[in-house]
């Protein structure tokens, strides 16, 4: 008759010990390297405390119409503006220029957030005037929505010269989110959610380019229209207009935010464990070896009774 | 007896494996101590920082010198918790030390090392010394 293991289940074996022994301090000091290093292994190989992180997101993003163009059509100093404040106009007098402008936003995967913005601006100039310079200042509204929520106001600004007269300006390109400090991981951020040019005052100064820009880059919180190639093309037919066409893009941000306290707590939980699992399979050989072997003097008891001679 | 028998070459073993760590930092290092100054320092600050590791470091060899003694002469080699101690100081004392050398960690870490994987089985040793030589008792 062959034997075969029709069952088996482990004994446990208890191994007692006074309060002062050497196996008592050997208890603890296994203890402590068990639990503390698994720690210190964790946090000096760097990231256990999770500081940073992004996420992705399309912002919805939607053209204000309001715009703000000025152009220099000598090399004298002589320039042409317009935008869309009354006021700013007003100031202009003869210097008032009124372009054709037809703007249109697009959705082109049907997600119901736009995608691009196709702007057509046409500037009459008479025969005499040539055009130099273009200035040109876009605002948008701009939501974040995912982690935490973002309303706020925020310009494209187009800037391009040539020392040749030009007929007309291609730009296309991308409205980039710039953030100097990370976004929290919640809350409402609404900060930013005032006009960046006050179209109310009647002040020449809360139209100038140098004060708009400069307020608008103290902001964390920004964008730019980074267009990398801007096409100026030469060669105007008399009485023809100069034509600016834009092509400004939402792409999707890469959102970097500061990760709350249960995103913290559970990566460094995931890492802290990994690591302990190690030592705890490592000491527990040890522990194996040194009580087993009776190394520190220890009483053992056994689960079974032992057999009397 | 098996535990003894094993646990001996294992003593031998990890207690050689530091010695020859601690000998081979005597050549490299200039690494460490580099780690432990400013981007700009003058010779003055290297040589004292210098100084101060190879003083560490001769230490070390002084006390490996102690507990070696002890082991061969018989005094703690059938010990078996100061094998038990002496093991696990030196296995942990080659670990750090090569981290040490490869990680390139600042000199005043030394110290720790030193403290608690040279000094403690070193001065058991010593205790162990005066209890068999001072007050006659049977080594174990």
């Amino acid at each position: 008759m062959a034997f075969f293991e029709v069952y088996s289940h482990p004994a446990l074996i208890r191994y007692k010990t006074s309060v002062c022994t050497k196996a008592t301090l050997f208890a603890i000091a296994v203890l402590c390297l068990t639990y503390i290093p698994p720690l210190l292994v964790a946090y000096r190989s760097q990231g256990f405390w999770l500081k940073r992180s992004t996420y992705e997101e399309q912002p919805v993003i939607r053209f204000q119409y309001q715009m703000l163009l000025v152009t220099a059509t000598s090399s004298r100093g002589d320039y042409v503006a317009w935008s869309t404040y009354p006021h700013l106009n007003n100031l202009l007098g003869s210097n008032l220029r009124i372009p054709m402008v037809s703007a249109r936003e697009e959705d082109q995967n049907q997600d119901g957030k736009l995608d691009l913005l196709n702007l057509q601006l046409e500037l009459p100039v008479s025969s005499e005037e040539q055009v130099y310079s273009i200035q040109l200042l876009l605002t948008f509204s701009y939501q974040l929505f995912r982690m935490s929520t973002v309303v706020m106001q925020t310009l494209a600004f187009v800037q391009h010269s040539s020392p040749v007269p030009g007929s007309q300006l291609f730009v296309s390109g991308d409205l980039c989110l710039e953030q100097r400090v990370p976004l929290p991981h919640r809350g409402l951020h609404t900060t930013y959610n005032v006009s960046v040019i006050d179209g109310n005052s009647p002040f020449a100064s809360s139209y100038d380019l140098v004060n708009i820009i400069g307020e608008y880059q103290k902001r964390n919180l920004t964008t730019v229209f980074s267009c990398p190639s801007p096409v100026w093309t030469v060669g105007r037919a008399a009485e023809a207009p100069f034509k600016i066409s834009a092509v400004v893009r939402y792409p999707v941000e890469v959102i970097s935010y500061r990760p709350g306290f249960w995103e913290m707590i559970k990566l460094a939980w995931i890492q802290y464990v990994s690591v302990l699992l190690i030592f705890l399979w490592v000491f527990r050989r040890i522990q194996d070896f040194v009580y087993q072997n009776q190394v520190l003097p220890t009483v053992p008891v056994l689960p079974f009774k032992q057999h009397t001679a | 007896m098996s535990v003894i028998s094993s646990l001996v070459p294992a003593r031998f073993l990890t207690l050689t494996a530091h010695l020859v760590i601690v000998i081979t930092i005597f050549w490299s290092r200039e690494n460490n101590v580099k780690a432990c100054l400013p981007l700009q320092f003058t010779e003055e600050e290297y040589n004292k920082e210098d100084i101060k590791l190879v003083i560490a470091l001769s230490v070390t060899l002084g006390l490996f010198f102690i507990e070696l003694a002890g082991f061969f002469s018989g005094v703690s080699m059938f010990n078996s918790s100061q094998g038990l101690l002496s093991l696990a100081a030196h296995c942990s004392a080659s670990i750090c030390l090569s981290f040490y050398v490869f990680q390139k960690w600042e000199c005043w870490t030394y110290w720790f090392i030193f403290a608690f994987c040279s000094v403690l089985p070193a001065l058991v040793e010593l205790v162990l010394f005066i209890a068999v030589f001072g007050l006659k008792k049977k080594p174990l």
